[in-house]
């Protein structure tokens, strides 16, 4: 029981990273439709980076690197060219596709036996991972889960007590507002994208560097979605994301548990499986007041 | 004056199908309230937000306090002690009065303590109390607008520009704005306002400067001009003095849609429309006024049936419609020009034909057997543009390419064209000029001489006199009293309009 | 504020929107070329090499259209929402969907009932069964308010969980060896339509549904009432225009479509259905009707090219010596429309800038 716990709370670690990358950017009116490649050149970069250098710090950078460079070209073409965000999320989405698989071969060939590199070790925490029950199933996680940790109160403080979290806001809800109280709309938008894709990448590497030690071009298996299916029904609040991240993570980690034990007696893998995602279209559904920022995937023109 | 706050030079900004200012030079005075006076679509607007950085001009200069400056954004306006009030409020609905206030003008950590005190001080100062902790959204359009004051006096702006700040305010508000700007301006600020209605400008402004299709047709000091000559800069004409149509008895004709005991409360549980009753007759014009939002969109969307009342009925032609739907009430002869062309009238990216038949697309008009009749619209729609003299090249123009005048000529000839009994119409000049206003007016009156019940909702009081055998005022989701024309001067309505029993004080 | 106007004109957006897709593509083909350079190898010998193999070999050229067929479907399933001002995500459920049904029927019925009576019937339970998953998303949209990108995305990876639990059970093959079905008898193919090559019956199939979602939405009064609801809910609302119904009419279509690909795949081509069939053409579905701005027409071109970018990246995976990875076609397909989607910026300023112009000149009377 606690094995699935420790396993779900290490399994939330991308999922809440992303979905609070995610609030961040659709607060500000922002959808990441790219998301799911944002996660999967993540993933690919942590892989490479770790790979080539032997070192994973060199790998979580270049993971961090390629969700940034991927948010580039989706914030300019959505932000200042003001193309649809749905749209551009689907061609961005089949680009890094396509990025990965392409240079996966031109770095590597075919290789002969499956690329492995080593991953992130556990640490637990002194004293606090002595706590009985708690301490095994927060604190002997790998630091991609204590960065989440962190993240967690960052983000809400930032949010809703700085300067830089009215901005956010305000720029989600009305931006004409904001443009007329000497924000610069675009700016603000821009700026967070690209940060919701550095942090989009490191959620993905969490899948290569953090867990599997290997890459395969169907590794997000539509996990980037989950996180933003989250951020959804986390009501735009990092507070909700952290919630909606458990019951996703608790979810996925039951999936690997029945898998791996036979459950299958009980009930099909196959809808454990599904579970995540059958969960995600009955809240979609059941949800009712929805606190969605006004603004949400309309581009700012200023003058026609 | 002795010195100029702000000046504008030879400012010429064309959008993508307007020119909207041409060649305009203005100056405005330390100290000095300005009016900007012009039609819809004048330019007033443009040239303010091209001095507040909203909109970049294609040619010309701005000079303040002496010096050329360069204004990209509207954070360098601020920076030179500009501020700028938006005609639709620029406010953050969920977020309180104090966020809103300090929206743009805080860094690092969120201080609302001290910034609290700040606008306490300036509230008490010039006498806006508004709570510092209630959301925006929650708030009354008065109010509102005094958060947007208090947020330009937070900035310490020097030179305020107000756009159209009465359209949302009762006369006894818009008194208390003036007194405000009055002595805003005697601690030697400047004031520009955007309006288009002369009364106000006679009342508080220091200098009139009067724009027309882009350019500046007048620039006079208040103490040597007069209405008819503003009028004429304005219009370009002598405004025509329209004679009044003969009085009629509307007890004597058939009534067409009755409203009985209307009731709806909004999303915060606050009635919109209290009880509201009344009979349209065949044959005359029902003229709704108001302060804008004071139910007239609700009851207009009640009778069309876009929005279920909580409690009432709406009868027409002797038969109980409440629960039918919109589609039903179309079918029954009840046309519908509703308040928003751009968002409930049409839809902008089609082509006219295909704005033409948008509520005929069930009946067996311009469909044969659930094919559209191309060739029948496409004549039908030429027919209309010429009738209604549309300035358009033809059928296959696409809506969003006509000026707002032409595309309410539109909505109107296929409103008219679709109640053939009765036709509500929301305000049906708003934004309009001149030409296109009394093209509508003698529309409308001719539909009411062909016998069908009409309903007009103004919050023009000269559309109101013009058009309406009887008048309704409504405050708060009431009915203050329905009368005849006759019956009503332009002081007492306004009493009603504010809520005053009665229209005496 | 319109005190001036031009006069729209219509012909020459037309011609401007092709003019610029055809360069868009032309743009990202020509920088698509340059990634094989990263393989050391010279992009015009590739690419010579490879059109030469295509063009010179009927089978091939075939397959272009086999690619595009299924193509076809799953994007005319993205834009006919889309006209709807809705996001089908999920025509590759759809099609899963659809391809359960196409492969049970002929399974059960193959070889049992003439050949034309069962493509009949599986078109029909094909439609059917994607048209029932996409009114399931349209009501959960009309009728909860639910988020319809979202509960469509979701439904592929729900299908697909069901497919493969069938798969692994009551169709699993007699054999048991593989999770995958027996194939279909021989009776139950779609017919070939062009000798020496896998064209069949389903490619014409294809082409007539485009035609007839054309004549649907620009020549039919719900194809007008759906396009009114996308462009203005509310004023369609005003004008007695049931949206909610539209939402869920437009998904069921738009499910169906996606569907029918069921038909073609597994009639068609594959003769038996498979984990992991065709993974991709639901998100390709969706570039495909970017490139056609949505126009059913045009869908038929765009899907012609993707097949051909698709035969060319495997063309070039099987030229000996070149070692070119078949994963190159996503490469260009993503470079391709990310092309593309730049130029519809590109062509609205330059639009917005030749008004602009002609105004100041003043060729446009006040």
């Amino acid at each position: 029981m606690i094995s699935i716990l420790t396993r779900a709370v290490m399994m939330s670690t991308p999922l809440l990273l992303g979905s609070i990358a995610e609030v961040f950017a659709e607060r500000t009116g922002m959808m990441v439709t790219a998301i799911e490649g944002i996660f999967l050149m993540g993933a690919w970069g942590g892989f490479i980076g770790t790979f080539i250098s032997g070192s994973i710090v060199v790998g979580l950078l270049t993971a961090v690197l390629m969700g940034f460079l991927m948010a580039l070209l989706y914030a300019f073409i959505t932000v200042y060219l003001r193309q649809q965000q749905i749209v551009v999320g689907t061609a961005m989405n089949i680009l890094a596709g396509g990025i990965c698989a392409y240079f996966q071969r031109v770095l590597f060939g075919i290789p002969t036996t499956p690329l492995q590199i080593s991953v992130l070790e556990k640490i637990p925490i002194p004293i606090l991972s002595d706590i009985p029950v708690l301490g095994e199933i927060f604190f002997e996680q790998n630091i991609l889960t204590y960065i989440a940790y962190l993240v967690i109160p960052v983000s809400y403080i930032i949010l809703f007590k700085t300067s830089l979290g009215l901005a956010i806001r305000s720029v989600g809800e009305n931006p004409e507002a904001a443009d007329v109280s000497g924000i610069n709309v675009n700016r603000i938008r821009f700026s967070t994208v690209l940060v919701a894709g550095a942090f989009g990448g490191l959620a993905g590497s969490f899948y290569t560097v953090g867990y599997l030690g290997m890459f395969t071009t169907g590794i997000i298996g539509g996990r980037g979605w989950i996180a933003f299916a989250i951020c959804f029904l986390g009501n735009w609040n990092p507070k909700g994301a952290v919630f909606g991240t458990l019951v996703f993570g608790l979810a996925e980690a039951i999936s690997i548990y029945l898998q791996s034990t036979g459950g299958i007696a009980i009930m099909p893998n196959e809808f454990v499986i599904a579970l995540p995602y059958i969960l995600t279209i009955a809240l979609t559904i059941a949800k009712r007041s929805f606190n969605v920022p006004a603004k949400l995937g309309v581009p700012y023109l200023k003058e026609s | 004056m002795a010195e100029n706050a702000v000046e504008l030079h030879n400012v010429t900004k064309c959008f993508s199908k307007v020119i909207a200012n041409d060649d305009v030079s203005l100056e405005i005075g330390k100290g000095e309230v300005v009016a900007l006076l012009g039609e819809n679509g004048a330019g007033k607007s443009t040239i303010m937000k091209i001095l507040y950085g909203l909109y970049s001009m294609d040619e010309g200069r701005i000079v303040i306090d002496g010096k050329e400056v360069r204004i990209k954004s509207p954070k360098d306006a601020i920076s030179h002690g500009i501020a700028m009030i938006q005609q639709h409020f620029s406010l953050v609905f969920p977020h309180t009065v104090t966020e809103n206030i300090v929206l743009g003008n805080v860094h690092g950590w969120l201080d609302l303590k001290e910034a609290k005190e700040k606008v306490g001080m300036l509230a008490k100062k010039y006498g806006f109390p508004v709570p510092l902790d209630a959301r925006v959204g929650d708030l009354a359009v008065g109010v509102q607008q005094k958060v947007e004051i208090l947020k330009a006096l937070y900035l310490d702006a020097r030179i305020l520009i107000m756009d159209e700040p009465t359209a949302v305010l009762t006369p006894q508000e818009a008194e208390s704005l003036v007194s405000f700007i009055r002595s805003y301006a005697a601690d030697g600020n400047s004031v520009v306002f955007i309006t288009h209605k002369m009364k106000e400008v006679m009342e508080s402004a220091d200098r009139i400067i009067v724009m027309r299709n882009g350019r500046i047709t007048g620039n006079v000091l208040k103490s040597e001009t007069n209405e008819r000559e503003l009028a004429r800069m304005m219009m370009g004409e002598e405004l025509e003095v329209e004679s009044e149509e003969e009085p009629i008895d509307v007890s004597k004709l058939p009534v067409s849609i009755e409203v009985v005991d209307a009731r709806k409360k909004n999303r915060d549980g606050i009635a919109v429309l209290d009880g509201v009753s009344f009979s349209v007759h065949k044959g005359e014009i029902f003229g709704i006024a108001g302060v804008s939002g004071n139910g007239q969109d609700e009851i207009c969307e009640a009778i069309s049936g876009n929005m279920k009342l909580d409690g009432g009925k709406i009868i027409f032609e002797g038969k109980d419609i409440t629960n039918e739907s919109v589609r039903k009430r179309i079918e029954e002869g009840i046309g519908y020009v509703p308040v928003d062309r751009y968002k409930d009238g049409m839809v902008m990216e089609m082509t006219l034909s295909e704005n033409m038949m948008l509520k005929s697309s069930y009946s067996e008009k311009w469909v044969k057997n659930g094919f559209i009749d191309k060739k029948g619209i496409d004549e039908y729609t030429d027919e209309v543009i010429r009738d209604y003299q549309v300035k358009a090249t033809g059928h296959s123009d696409i809506a969003h390419n006509l000026s707002g005048g032409n595309q309410q000529k539109v909505v109107l000839a296929r409103e008219i064209d679709a109640g053939r009994h009765a036709i509500i119409f929301n305000q049906p000049t708003r934004g309009l000029d001149i030409g296109a206003v009394d093209r509508i007016h003698r529309a409308i009156k001719g539909e009411k001489r062909k016998g069908k019940a009409v309903v007009v909702v103004s919050t023009e009081l000269t559309e109101i006199f013009e058009l309406s055998d009887r008048i309704c005022v409504m405050y708060r989701g009431k009915i203050m009293g329905i009368y005849n024309r006759g019956e009503l001067t332009t002081g007492r309505i306004g009493l009603l309009m504010a809520g005053v029993e009665d229209g005496k004080a | 504020m319109g005190k001036r106007e031009i006069p729209s004109s219509v012909k020459r957006g037309y011609l401007d929107a092709l003019l610029f897709n055809i360069g868009a593509i032309i743009i990202g083909l020509l920088i698509s070329a340059m990634m094989i350079l990263f393989l050391k190898q010279s992009p015009i010998t590739v690419f010579s090499t490879a059109l030469g193999r295509i063009f010179s070999d009927k089978y091939t050229l075939g397959e272009v259209l086999v690619k595009a067929t299924p193509l076809v479907f799953t994007s005319l399933a993205f834009a006919f929402t889309y006209k709807a001002n809705l996001f089908n995500i999920g025509a590759q459920g759809q099609f899963y969907a659809g391809c359960i049904s196409a492969v049970s029927i002929s399974l059960a019925l193959g070889g049992k009932v003439p050949t034309a009576l069962l493509i009949v019937i599986v078109l029909v339970a094909s439609f059917l069964s994607g048209a029932l998953v996409g009114a399931l998303i349209g009501i959960a949209k009309a009728k909860f308010g639910a988020n319809e990108f979202l509960v469509s995305m979701m439904s592929t990876y729900v299908v697909q969980a069901v497919m493969d639990f069938l798969l692994r059970t009551v169709l699993r093959e007699t054999k048991a060896e593989y999770i995958q079905t027996d194939p279909i008898v021989r009776e139950a193919f779609l017919p070939g339509i062009v000798p020496g090559t896998r064209i069949h019956l389903g490619t014409l199939i294809a082409i007539l549904s485009a035609i007839a979602i054309w004549v649907l939405l620009y020549k039919t009064s719900l194809g007008f009432r759906i396009r009114a609801v996308g462009r203005n809910s509310d004023a369609s609302e005003h004008s007695g225009i049931n949206s909610k119904l539209i939402f869920v009419v437009a998904f069921l279509i738009s499910g169906g479509l996606a569907g029918m690909a069921g038909l073609t795949e597994i009639n068609g081509v594959q003769h038996m259905l498979l984990q992991n069939f065709n993974s991709s053409i639901g998100s390709f579905g969706i570039g495909i009707a970017i490139l056609a701005n949505g126009h059913p027409i045009g869908i038929i071109f765009s899907s012609i090219l993707f097949g051909f970018l698709n035969v060319i990246g495997t063309t070039m995976g099987r030229i000996p010596g070149l070692n070119i990875p078949a994963s190159i076609i996503d490469l260009i397909q993503g470079i391709v429309m990310t092309s593309v989607i730049i130029s519809y910026f590109i062509r609205e300023s330059v639009g917005r800038r030749r008004e602009k112009r002609m105004l100041k000149s003043g060729e446009v009377e006040a």
